[in-house]
C-alpha cells in the first residue's frame, strides 16, 4: 500500500502541469472572465441601463426558474473542467509507460523493488481517480470563488445575494454528480485507457500516432468494404465509437426547459446539445444504466486484455 | 557452499545472434567480481538476464532467486545501476529520495543524506540541473544507503572525467563494501577497478574467456620484458602474447617457471588490461 502510494505520488510529481496547474489555470480563466464581464456590464449592448437593474430584474423572476438557473450554472462551470480533463487524461496515458522508456530512467524504476503491475495499477489510478478528483477539487473552488464574487456584487449593490441565489442551488448536488459522473466515466472509458496504456508499452516512437492510426485505418477499411458490397454506409467502426463516446456518462449540457419564461437552454452553448438518443449523465440512475450495460461488459472485457498486454510488454520493456 | 550468483548453460538469444552462449558462473559472497569483455561480448545481457530485465535460457539463481520470475521481490536484494543517467531528469532529489525510501524497505535516508553532504548536489536540485558527474554521484549515493546482499554496476562511470571515476571507486570500497556484501562491475576502463577486485571474469563472444580470483591471476600469470637478443629463448618457453614496446620484447607467461623466466629478463605482474588484450586476441598483438 505505502509503495502504491508511493509510486501515485510520483506519478503527481512528474506530471504537476498537467495535473494541477491545468485544472487552475481553467478555474483562474473562469474567474477572470468572469470579473471582466462583471467590470465591463455596461459597455455590453444589452437591454438593462446597469447591473443593479439586472439585478432587481432577476430578483422578481419565480424563485423555481431562479433555483433551475443556478443549478444549471453549477452543472455547466465543471463542463470546461470535464473536456480538458478528457484530453489531460489521454495525454497523460499515452506518455505513461512511453516516456521513461525514452529517456531510459526505466531502468532506474526497474531497480526499485516495486512489481510491474503495481506501477501500471499506480498510473491507471492516476488516470482514473487522482485527475478527476483534483479537477473536481479545483472546480468546486472555483465555483464557491464565483458565487463569493457574485455575492460582493450583489451587496455592493444593495441586494441579498442569500435570496437572490444562494439559497437556491444547492451547490452539493451538482458538485456529487459531477464527482460521481467523473468515476463513472473513469470506468466507462476503461476500454480506451486500456488501449491508450497499451500503445503507451508498445510504440517505439511517436504514440499518438500509434494510438491513433490502427482504429483509423480499419475503420477506413471497413467503411470502404461495407460500401463496396452494399453501397450504404451502416453501423461501422466509427459507429461504434461515436455511439461510444456519445453515450458517456459525464455531463457535457445541460437542458433547462425554460419555454413559458423565454430563457432558452443555458447548455446549448457549451456541450453537446441533448438529443433523444442520448440523455447525459445528469442523473445518477443515468451512470448506472451506463456502468451495468452489456456494452460496458464487452468494454470490460476489451479493456482486460488490453491490460494484459500492457504488463506483458512492460516486463520485456528492458529486453534490448 | 551459497552462491549470490549461480547459472548453468545461461544463454540469451536475440532474433538472430546469440549473445550469451551457454555460460555457467559460480560467484560467492562478499567478492567483487569484474565483468571485462569487448562491446557487444555479452556483458550486458549476462547483467540483464541476472536482474531479471531480460529473459533467458538455462538455469539461473539470483540469492536462491530465479530472476524471471521474482523480480519484485528480488529487487529487495539486488540493487543496481545500468549505465550512467538513468535517473528521471524531472525529479528534484528530494522527492527521488522520498519516492526510494518509501518504496525501498532497506534505504537508510541518514546514510544518503550524509553521502551526499560530501558533493554539491543540493536537496532541492532537479536532476536535469546536475552535471553528468554528480548525477552519478548521487545515485551511487542512493544505491549505497540500501542494504542490499548484490550490488550490479553497468558502466557506472561511462563518460565522467578521472577525478569522478576515481572518487566513485574509492566510495564504493570504502564506504560500502564488506563481507556480507557481493559487487559486480562491468567497464571498459579496466585499469581503474584492477586493485579493487577480488574476482576477474572476461567474457567473449558470449562465452566466458577467463574466471578467476586476482590471487590465481598473480599466481599463474607473468610479465617478462626482454631486450631483442632474448627475445627468440623467451618464445622458446611458449608464451600466451607478444608485444614490442620502446625496442623491448613484452611476452605473457600462464603457469610458467618465474626462476626460469627471470634468468631472460626483468618480471613483472601483468596488468588486467594487458590480460585482457592477450586473451581476447589470442596470441601476438
Amino acid at each position: 500500500m505505502n509503495r502504491l502510494m508511493a509510486l501515485i505520488k510520483r506519478e503527481f510529481w512528474e506530471n504537476k502541469g498537467a495535473l494541477r496547474t491545468t485544472p487552475l489555470v481553467i478555474g483562474g480563466l473562469h474567474l477572470a472572465a468572469v470579473v471582466m464581464a462583471l467590470v465591463t456590464f455596461n459597455h455590453f449592448d444589452n437591454e438593462f441601463q446597469s447591473l443593479k437593474e439586472l439585478l432587481r430584474f432577476v430578483a422578481q423572476q419565480d424563485v423555481d426558474l431562479r433555483s433551475k438557473i443556478a443549478y444549471g450554472v453549477s452543472l455547466e462551470m465543471s463542463v470546461m473542467f470535464t473536456m480538458v480533463l478528457a484530453f489531460v487524461v489521454f495525454f497523460y496515458l499515452l506518455g505513461s509507460l512511453y516516456d521513461d522508456r525514452k529517456d531510459r530512467s526505466i531502468l532506474f524504476w526497474k531497480s526499485l523493488p516495486a512489481s510491474d503491475t503495481l506501477t501500471i495499477a499506480s498510473k491507471l489510478f492516476t488516470a482514473m481517480f487522482l485527475a478527476p478528483l483534483i479537477f473536481w477539487v479545483v472546480y468546486v473552488l472555483t465555483h464557491i470563488l464565483f458565487m463569493a464574487i457574485l455575492s460582493v456584487v450583489v451587496i455592493a449593490l444593495g441586494e441579498n445575494p442569500w435570496t437572490l441565489f444562494i439559497s437556491l442551488g444547492n451547490p452539493f448536488e451538482a458538485w456529487s454528480l459531477t464527482l460521481a459522473s467523473y468515476f463513472a466515466q473513469s470506468i466507462w472509458a476503461l476500454p480506451l485507457y486500456g488501449w491508450l496504456m497499451l500503445v503507451s508499452a508498445f510504440a517505439p516512437r511517436i504514440p499518438l500516432l500509434f494510438a491513433i492510426l490502427p482504429p483509423v485505418i480499419l475503420g477506413v477499411l471497413e467503411l470502404w468494404m461495407d460500401f463496396l458490397k452494399t453501397f450504404t454506409i451502416n453501423d461501422n467502426l466509427f459507429g461504434l465509437f461515436g455511439h461510444w463516446f456519445a453515450n458517456s456518462p459525464v455531463i457535457l449540457s445541460i437542458d433547462i426547459n425554460t419555454d413559458d419564461t423565454g430563457v432558452e437552454s443555458i447548455g446549448a452553448g457549451l456541450g453537446v446539445p441533448l438529443t433523444g438518443e442520448y440523455d447525459h449523465a445528469v442523473t445518477v440512475s443515468n451512470m448506472l444504466d451506463r456502468l451495468f450495460s452489456t456494452d460496458m461488459l464487452i468494454g470490460l472485457a476489451i479493456a482486460a486484455v488490453f491490460f494484459a498486454g500492457t504488463l506483458w510488454l512492460r516486463r520485456r520493456a528492458t529486453e534490448s | 557452499m551459497n552462491y549470490v550468483i549461480e547459472a548453468q548453460g545461461l544463454t540469451k538469444r536475440y532474433k538472430s545472434t546469440i549473445a550469451v552462449d551457454n555460460i555457467d558462473l559460480k560467484i560467492p559472497a562478499g567478492r567483487i567480481v569484474g565483468l571485462i569483455g569487448p562491446n557487444g561480448a555479452g556483458k550486458t545481457s549476462a547483467l540483464k538476464a541476472i536482474l531479471g530485465l531480460a529473459n533467458y535460457e538455462g538455469k539461473l539463481s539470483v540469492l536462491g532467486k530465479d530472476p524471471s520470475k521474482d523480480r519484485a521481490a528480488l529487487r529487495e536484494d539486488v540493487c543496481f545501476i545500468a549505465d550512467v543517467a538513468v535517473l528521471p531528469r524531472w525529479i528534484r532529489v528530494w522527492q527521488l529520495i522520498d519516492l526510494t525510501e518509501d518504496i525501498h524497505p532497506k534505504f537508510s535516508r541518514e546514510k544518503c543524506l550524509q553521502y551526499l553532504s560530501s558533493t554539491k548536489v543540493t536537496l532541492n536540485h532537479k536532476v536535469k540541473q546536475l552535471s553528468k558527474g554528480m548525477v552519478a554521484q548521487l545515485h551511487l549515493a542512493i544505491v549505497m544507503s540500501i542494504d542490499v546482499k548484490l550490488l550490479v554496476l553497468d558502466e557506472p562511470t561511462l563518460g565522467l572525467d578521472i577525478l569522478f571515476r576515481k572518487q566513485f571507486y574509492t566510495n564504493l570500497l570504502n564506504d560500502y563494501f564488506d563481507e556480507e556484501r557481493t559487487i559486480l562491475i562491468t567497464t571498459h576502463q579496466v585499469e581503474e577497478i584492477e586493485h579493487i577486485l577480488s574476482d576477474l571474469i572476461f567474457i567473449q563472444d558470449g562465452r566466458i574467456a577467463l574466471d578467476a580470483t586476482m590471487d590465481d591471476i598473480h599466481q599463474a600469470f607473468s610479465e617478462l620484458m626482454v631486450s631483442p637478443d632474448k627475445a627468440a629463448a623467451a618464445r622458446e618457453l611458449n608464451p600466451i602474447n607478444e608485444r614490442e614496446l620502446f625496442g623491448r620484447h613484452i611476452f605473457l607467461f600462464k603457469n610458467a617457471n618465474r626462476e626460469q623466466l627471470k634468468e631472460l629478463g626483468e618480471l613483472r605482474t601483468p596488468g588486467v588490461a594487458d590480460l585482457f588484450v592477450a586473451t581476447m586476441t589470442g596470441g601476438q598483438s
